[in-house]
């Protein structure tokens, strides 16, 4: 408000003072104006001819590569992480095949070894079984011939006795009752 | 300002509606602030060369050190190049105008500023309303458009291009051809210097007559039996502000128009019609 009073005093004022001066046409330019007017504007021009514009432009050069470094840079960046992904997938695929062959090598190695183990197993058992029949058959033939043996032996015995002795009828079943004992018994020992 | 004391002191006899002596900066030795003789710097002048200095100074340090982040001066500086660049040289121009864009950004701004010099509170006098201003820079803008014209077209391919534009039946060329040298080579400068100026001497005018009605309605106050008529003082200030807000627009459209016409013209001659 003060600067607007101020300013109409000092309006006023200039009004007063150019109504002083003489009359002169306002169309026509005057030459020292003109000198000036040229000075001023020719300053003007050179200091943004010579200064400001080349700082300008500079800066906009730098500012324009600056983004377009960045685009390119993210460009690059965007087609390295394309390709790293591509590769990883194509890692993880592979893991994975790696993976199932592995697992499926284990199975057969597995399988192999149940199955080699089963025969081997079975081969065994058979071998024993084959040795067991094999020793009871020894055992019986070695039980036969002492059986043989004794059986002759006791018969011989017997003979002996039934010489030696009268024979009557419950002697002679006593013996022959003592006889299936003892072989009974013998072979029941057996 | 001893005008601004013989003002206050005295009281207004009868109102004096201001004229074109509120214009008269030259030939009064009186005036003259440095120097002397027709050629020292009185107030018009002194202006045009701070208004040089300022400008420079703002550029200067916009670009002292530009960041490649643009903030304040330098923000402002680009968007003022901006404006030109954009708004007249690409849009008139296209891209081959853009060696241009140094004289149009300065055209543009040392107009703007001394056409705003008349809204700038305690210096209220835009030096373009003086048509030295105007003159030469038509007379600059008329020199550069027609240089333009004979070295991209050859001097007699420039004015043939302008004086027989193709396309027109043979006999017409009677009327076509004083038509367009007349408005090639006169009306045009002299179009673009009156433009400008007769706008800001208007402008002028108006606010310097609300301004002094405001002081001529307002100093009744003190004269007894005749202060109700201060009371219209609010009229004519409330229209000083209003039209001071209407030339800071002027300022600037004018500043813009002068520019876009130049890049029309220089446009023009780069590029002859078809």
């Amino acid at each position: 408000m003060l600067g607007a009073i101020a300013s109409i005093g000092l309006l006023a004022a200039e009004a007063a003072e150019e109504a002083a001066a003489g009359p002169e046409n306002p169309i026509l330019p005057d030459l020292a104006e003109m000198i000036f007017g040229t000075l001023a504007f020719l300053i003007v021009f050179g200091v943004l001819a010579r200064y400001a514009f080349p700082a300008l432009n500079r800066i906009l050069a730098e500012r324009a590569a600056r983004i377009q470094g960045e685009m390119e840079r993210a460009e690059a960046a965007r087609t390295e992480a394309d390709r790293v992904l591509a590769e990883y997938r194509e890692q993880l695929a592979g893991a994975r095949e790696e993976a199932n062959r592995i697992i499926e090598e284990a199975r057969r190695t597995a399988e192999q070894l149940r199955r080699d183990l089963q025969a081997k197993a079975e081969q065994e058992a058979q071998a024993t079984v084959a040795r067991a029949q094999e020793e009871i058959r020894a055992e019986r033939d070695r039980v036969f011939d002492e059986l043989r043996a004794q059986v002759a032996d006791i018969a011989v015995e017997l003979a002996g006795r039934v010489v030696g002795q009268a024979l009557d009828r419950a002697a002679h079943e006593r013996l022959i009752e003592e006889y299936i004992d003892q072989v009974a018994g013998s072979n029941g020992s057996r | 300002m001893t005008g601004l004391l013989a003002v206050l002191s005295t009281p207004p006899e009868g109102f004096h509606a201001p004229g074109t002596e509120i214009f008269q900066y030259a030939g009064n030795p009186e005036l003259c602030l440095i120097g002397s003789g027709p050629l020292c710097i009185q107030k018009v002048t002194l202006l045009m060369l701070l208004s040089a200095v300022a400008i420079s100074a703002f550029f200067l340090m916009a670009f002292r050190a530009p960041r490649l982040v643009p903030r304040g001066v330098q923000g402002v500086a680009e968007g003022l190049v901006d404006i030109v660049r954009r708004g007249v040289v690409l849009e008139v121009m296209g891209p081959d105008g853009l060696p241009f864009l140094p004289l149009l950004t300065t055209l543009f701004v040392f107009i703007w500023v001394n056409n705003s010099l008349g809204i700038i509170p305690l210096i209220q006098f835009p030096t373009t309303s003086r048509m030295a201003i105007p003159a030469v820079l038509a007379g600059l803008v008329w020199l550069v458009f027609n240089v333009v014209g004979i070295v991209k077209q050859g001097g007699l391919g420039y004015l043939k291009n302008v004086l027989f534009p193709p396309g027109v039946p043979a006999p017409i060329y009677v009327l076509v051809t004083p038509i367009e040298f007349v408005s090639t080579f006169l009306v045009r400068p002299l179009t673009l210097a009156v433009r400008l100026g007769a706008n800001m001497i208007a402008g002028h005018l108006i606010l310097t007559i609300f301004a002094v009605g405001c002081w001529y309605l307002f100093s009744h106050l003190w004269t007894p039996g005749a202060d109700w008529v201060a009371g219209f003082g609010v009229f004519s200030f409330a229209l000083l502000v209003f039209m001071t807000g209407f030339e800071v627009l002027v300022a600037f459209l004018q500043a813009y128009i002068f520019t876009m016409l130049t890049a029309v013209y220089i446009a023009g001659a780069m590029h002859p019609e078809h």
